[in-house]
């Protein structure tokens, strides 16, 4: 037989979207929550999600089989956000949303939208930042997310000269096409060992052991971190806390100028942005913690971070990734002869 | 009534084929394979794991040195080695036949089928490299233009500044100059960088200072006709599938363009010993139970890296004409 007719597999939910690669394509894809088939709760949540490829659903959408409010009957609905995305190739940013507002705080907190859909761990490209400028066009990890706003935890704007007063936002794929990729710097501590902060979540990306070479305009101050003026020295990453999208240097950062983001009233002829880059790795051993670094074949190689085609699962109650701790299985279908109605 | 005339005419009588089958077929559409070509080719032996490492070793610190007559040694310098490392992947397209195909068509489906799989190995590896330099590559927003948009369309001076960055980090330049000659309206050009771009911005390149279109090299002998102008230190070259963000720039929402430039051993690709790329026929009697459908498929392994990040860097463009 020619084609994949069936694939399945399973996992436990995060509360994050999942990407599930489906190298045959699929015709017909549908997620079972386990675990919410078996209970029941006051708002009644999604158990059963499916997505047809022809007549092609519209991104996001899903066909959702729920429960009624503390029952087991079930309703169907066809839902337009939060469901399944079907990407064959590397996508496009996502469609636009307007919000009114970005907090000069650290962390920066957008606010003002209407009906967002995204979740913990997006990525977005921000632009139309007014009065944030020196942000437009940088991509961030959301976080705390909600329908009308989310936290940008990558962006201390605390020293901001104003808040923003509009923003747009289109949400892009999690990872760039390939693997390590470059990051937008957001601060550098100057210190003994100085302390990056990047705009989106770090794991993954940055490992101890790793070397990166810096790219800062003078419009950002602390230029001696290219390069150019570090004498060949590389820069390794010593430690990490993803957590707080920073990652710790080992360069002395004390005597270098302040890294600091230009004015807004300087767009649209500041240089933008810095940026951090990946340069490979220092592979050496610690006989102190008998640990080496160098060989993390996970993370260090450059690779693709996807296989396409995938099948996108955005998650929450009434979606197909479920909510923290549900257990989802999923089927990808593959019909080897299709008879489609005219005209789709 | 045409029978009233008494002329036989093709109103009358039509033609036993109603049409004939032209005697070339058309041209396939193909872009422009960019992104490859000035990568640094290497090999991976089989057998020993799916990730090649390339090594470098760091330059030795100019400082100090000097003996002073004391008969002091100088204090020893660690060696430091940069690993880089790139996984292999595998990359396949198939084309399934059902034998009413082969059998009906006028054409001879399988060679030309074969000859598209082949099309696609290029055009798939020629992406892949432009999706390395798109992800794992630093690049600056163009600021020189006059279109109002973060980033601006491409002028000199936003070319200059990545000359200035690339020459800093030492590195070399990748084509040679071509000399001048007795050739009106011609001009020689430097040794230079490559850049590449989409061809969305070759009007905007059109009008930058200095441009060098490619008809105005003083010779046309071994240009590649992807090339499209010379700038400064900078020879680009352009596809319709160059890296680009729609809709992104502020304000108004404009395409984001991604112009990759670089010099010599700035990125890799590696291909695998023992597994060529292969352009592969599968039976009827393999593929089907009843002997009805054969396939084609091509097969290619590649692993890319970015080998030296000093040596590319780039610019985020928009278009002065809103894309």
């Amino acid at each position: 037989m020619a084609f994949t007719l069936l694939t399945q597999g399973s996992f436990v939910s995060t509360g994050a979207p999942v990407n599930i690669p489906v190298p045959s394509s699929a015709d017909y894809f549908v997620t079972i929550n386990q675990t919410q088939a078996a209970t029941t709760q006051a708002t009644g949540r999604g158990v059963k999600f499916e997505w047809y490829s022809n007549p092609s659903m519209a991104a996001g959408s899903a066909y959702e089989t729920l429960k009624t409010n503390s029952t087991n009957a079930l309703n169907q609905t066809l839902i337009s956000s939060g469901g399944f995305t079907y990407l064959t190739d590397f996508p496009a940013p996502f469609a636009a949303f307007v919000g009114t507002a970005i907090t000069a705080a650290s962390p920066a907190v957008a606010s003002g939208f209407t009906g967002l859909s995204y979740n913990n761990g997006d990525r977005v490209i921000l632009y139309n930042t007014t009065g944030m400028l020196q942000i437009a066009g940088a991509a961030f990890t959301v976080s705390s997310v909600s329908s009308t706003g989310f936290t940008l935890l990558g962006l201390p704007a605390a020293a901001f000269a104003a808040a923003a007063t509009a923003v747009t936002a289109r949400k892009v794929y999690s990872y760039n096409s390939v693997l390590p990729e470059f990051m937008y710097v957001t601060a550098v501590s100057q210190a003994a060992q100085g302390v990056v902060t990047v705009s989106v979540d770090p794991t993954n990306l940055v490992y101890v052991g790793q070397k990166l070479v810096f790219q800062i305009p003078s419009s950002f101050g602390m230029t001696q971190l290219n390069e150019n003026n570090l004498n060949g020295i590389p820069v390794i990453v010593t430690s990490v806390n993803y957590s707080a999208y920073q990652f710790t240097i080992n360069v002395n950062t004390s005597a270098f100028s302040a890294f600091a983001f230009p004015a807004s009233t300087g767009s649209p002829t500041t240089q933008l942005f810095a940026t951090v880059a990946p340069a490979g790795s220092a592979t050496t051993y610690d006989p102190l913690l008998q640990t080496y670094t160098g060989y993390d074949f996970a993370k260090q190689p450059f690779r693709s971070s996807t296989s396409f085609p995938v099948m996108n699962l955005q998650a929450g109650a009434q979606s197909p990734a479920g909510s923290t701790g549900d257990i989802v299985v999923w089927q990808a279908w593959k019909a080897e002869a299709v008879q489609y109605a005219s005209g789709t | 009534m045409s029978s009233t005339t008494g002329i036989t005419n093709i109103n009358n009588m039509a033609p036993e084929l109603p049409l004939q089958f032209s005697e070339d077929l058309l041209s396939t559409p193909m872009f422009n394979l960019i992104h490859s070509f000035g990568a640094d080719l290497h090999y991976a032996e089989s057998h020993i794991g799916k990730t090649t490492r390339m090594s470098r070793y760091e330059r030795l610190s100019t400082n100090g040195g000097q003996l002073d007559g004391s008969g002091i040694d100088p204090a020893p310098e660690v060696v430091v080695r940069t690993d880089v490392d790139a996984t292999m992947e595998i990359y396949a397209k198939t084309v399934v036949i059902n034998e009413q195909v082969t059998l009906y068509e006028n054409d001879k489906v399988l060679t030309k089928f074969t000859a598209l799989l082949g099309q696609w190995m290029r055009e798939k590896e020629d992406l892949l490299m432009r999706d390395l330099y798109a992800s794992s590559v630093s690049y600056i927003n163009a600021v020189g233009g006059i279109n109002g948009q973060q980033p601006s369309e491409i002028t000199r001076s936003d070319i200059n500044n990545i000359e200035r960055i690339l020459l800093g980090n030492d590195a070399r330049t990748m084509l040679e100059g071509i000399d001048a000659d007795l050739k009106f309206g011609t001009a020689p050009t430097r040794d230079a960088f490559i850049a590449l771009a989409s061809t969305d911005i070759t009007s905007d390149l059109q009008n930058v200072q200095g441009v060098l279109l490619k008809n105005a090299y003083p010779h046309q002998e071994g240009l590649r006709p992807e090339e499209y102008c010379s700038v400064s230190r900078f020879r680009f070259f352009v596809s319709s599938k160059g890296a680009k963000i729609p809709g992104i720039s502020t304000p108004g929402g404009q395409t984001v363009y991604t112009i990759p430039m670089y010099g010599m051993e700035a990125s890799a690709k590696i291909e695998q010993n023992n597994y060529s790329a292969i352009l592969g026929y599968r039976p009827p009697y393999v593929v089907s139970s009843v002997a009805q459908n054969s396939q084609l498929y091509a097969k290619f392994a590649i692993a890319r890296a970015i080998t030296n990040q000093n040596w590319i860097s780039g610019l985020n463009v928009t278009t002065s004409i809103a894309q």
